[in-house]
């Protein structure tokens, strides 16, 4: 009976998101969120979850976020309620929102128990991997019944990081000193973001090894570990200063063969799709540095 | 005398250490080599460019901060008083954080600090300046709580401004703003200013030391024993301003250092100004070398912040002076 095969797929399908159906999602807090119905009056607190619900194709129901949420375009015209360190609460409630998106680490934890408190749902979501964020997607997808979109976005995202991995991730090593900030000097260990992008070109994270997710470390360590290449993110014009204070010290092996690379921080410390390019530009650094190997 | 030779030794030997212990192991071989020639070898730019000039910075900054306190308990007969207690660390940390958040670089930032306690130097001095003047002098036979009333309130002042800059700072400047509120060596190369004013602030302060010791037993007494109470405090108060700014200047607020240091040595040494000014120089920058050294090695290559370290130091060594002494703290 192909007819009724058709029909009952057709059913399941629809069953699936249609409005006013619960909808149950587990969080990166371990709390089951459940809604009566997919969100429609989405607040994000973190720039890169409003990316993340864009992506994930429910921009539309995005009615407020924070400072510094600007891509993509449509972000910038959404509603702000605060930053992440300080958020307006009446704002918040005033908005109406049947869903927070909430970054663990940014948002002051007194101020998210009191949304909690007015029976707002809260999901906490907390991509650290790469592999995260594709998962990411899918929930918020599932969260605002846009999980068609959501899963082929996720389905891209996927597929596009094991092309590069098959194509970077077996080439030389390369030893990467990756800089987050100058002044102090900051880099990140194996559990950030950055080192899963570095490993995927087939980099080696220098510092991966320290405790820390971003530590604060001396020259002198960057000296002794001797890296082939220095990245680091830049979002200022000026910022590029912050690469070349390295060529005072011409014997790191990065300073001699000028293998100082700069990737828009947007595109490597962002949880978001946009990692990927953030990926490409530094698999494709990598490759400038392991040329220069054979002159 | 002898106190000051035992001093130098530690300072020597602090330097030493200091040298000797960082993020990269070296071995004894390597680090004399490093030191011989240090042009042309990794470790020989290790040692020289990287540790050397943080050794002296931090020398230089502790010792400031240390004879900058002395001559503040001094001038303002209170035991609590410290190098920033009239808000200079306010002003510097204003001018500072001011240049951060404009995105200016490390040179301006320290500009900006130095700038900022200037500012704040010559607020204490206008609005204070009746207990910097002759007339006041005469009749008053207790130090007068308005300069310390004046530079408090201003320290609170300034305070307010950080805590709004702070609060506006856009988020990826916020971390370099508070490592630098935090009081760090890190990356301080330019010591030489720093050093030049510790042996200048020496060379003024040390021939004022006995009549230091006499405003210490009263203004009136003071001034009926032929000493010039105004031109005194005035002296002092610029001496440790300067020392106390060129200070922040080089490492940022680093806390502790100016307020113990000069406490420690008059528990051990008693209340003697000749004696107590060099030796605060001396302790105050071996105590700095040596939290700066375990600052950024004891966790290497991760670094600390050193006021932290000081802190840890001081404490129990200062506890274990104020119980085992006979003679009562704050003499001052």
């Amino acid at each position: 009976m192909p007819l009724a095969r058709c029909l009952l797929a057709a059913a399941l399908a629809l069953a699936r998101v249609p409005a006013g159906a619960e909808v149950r999602v587990t969080d990166d807090a371990g709390r089951a969120v459940t809604l009566k119905a997919p969100a429609q009056r989405i607040i994000s607190l973190a720039p890169h979850l409003t990316e993340l619900l864009f992506a994930a194709g429910a921009g539309k129901q995005a009615i407020g976020t924070v400072e510094f949420s600007d891509y993509p375009e449509g972000a910038r015209a959404v509603a702000r309620v605060g930053d992440s360190a300080l958020l307006d609460l009446e704002r918040i409630v005033e908005l109406r929102p049947d869903l927070i998106l909430v970054w663990q680490h940014g948002n002051a934890q007194r101020q998210l128990d009191k949304l909690l408190s007015l029976g707002i749902p809260v999901f906490y979501d907390q991509p650290n991997r790469l592999s995260d964020i594709p998962r990411s997607i899918e929930r918020l997808g599932r969260l605002a019944g846009t999980e068609v979109v959501a899963t082929s976005v996720a389905r891209a995202f996927r597929a596009r990081e094991a092309d590069l991995r098959k194509r970077y991730a077996g080439r030389a090593p390369v030893r990467v000193f990756y800089q987050i900030w100058e002044q102090p000097l900051m880099t990140i260990n194996d559990e950030h973001l950055i080192s899963d992008v570095i490993r995927l070109c087939g980099g080696h994270n220098v510092m991966a090894d320290l405790k820390q997710l971003a530590p604060v470390i001396s020259t002198e360590a960057v000296l002794a570990a001797d890296p082939e290449v220095i990245a680091g993110a830049t979002a200022e014009p000026n910022m590029r200063d912050d690469l070349d204070n390295w060529k005072t010290w011409p014997r790191i092996l990065a300073v001699k063969r000028d293998n100082l690379f700069v990737i828009h921080t947007d595109l490597i410390s962002r949880h978001t799709p946009r990692v990927l390019d953030g990926a490409q530009q530094m698999c494709e650094n990598l490759d400038k540095a392991r040329a220069k190997r054979r002159r | 005398m002898l106190i000051w030779l035992v001093l130098a030794g530690a300072a020597l030997a602090a330097f030493g250490i200091a040298l000797a212990i960082g993020s990269s192991r070296l071995a004894p071989a390597e680090l004399l080599q490093a030191l011989v020639s240090p042009q042309d070898s990794t470790a020989g730019d290790i040692v020289t460019r990287l540790r050397l000039p943080r050794a002296l910075a931090a020398f230089a900054t502790g010792g400031l901060l240390a004879l900058a306190g002395a001559l503040m308990q001094v001038l303002l007969r209170n035991p609590l008083a410290d190098p920033y207690v009239l808000g200079l660390s306010g002003g510097a940390s204003v001018g500072a954080l001011g240049a951060m958040m404009l995105g200016l670089g490390a040179l301006w930032v320290n500009l900006g600090a130095g700038a900022g306690a200037l500012a704040a130097i010559a607020l204490v001095f206008a609005l204070a300046r009746r207990d910097f003047s002759r007339r006041q002098i005469f009749g008053a036979h207790e130090a007068s709580p308005r300069l310390l009333l004046t530079g408090v309130i201003l320290a609170a002042g300034w305070g307010a401004v950080i805590t709004i800059m702070l609060t506006v700072a856009s988020e990826s400047k916020l971390r370099g703003m508070l490592f630098w509120l935090m009081g760090d060596l890190n990356g301080a190369e330019s010591w030489t200013p720093a050093m030049l004013v510790l042996a200048a602030a020496l060379v003024v302060t040390v021939p004022l030391a006995r009549d230091l010791n006499v405003l210490l037993r009263g203004e009136a007494l003071a001034h009926s024993l032929g000493v010039r109470v105004a031109a005194l405090r005035r002296a002092a108060y610029l001496v440790a301003a300067a020392a106390t700014a060129l200070a922040v200047t080089t490492a940022g607020p680093v806390g502790f250092v100016g307020l113990v240091v000069p406490h420690a040595l008059r528990l051990a040494l008693g209340n003697d100004q000749r004696v107590l000014l060099p030796a605060a120089a001396l302790a105050g920058g071996t105590l700095l070398l040596l939290a700066d050294t375990v600052a950024r090695s004891v966790l290497a290559p991760q670094q600390l912040p050193v006021g932290v370290i000081t802190a840890v130091l001081g404490v129990p060594a200062f506890m274990f002076l104020l119980t085992r002494s006979p003679r009562t703290a704050g003499a001052a």
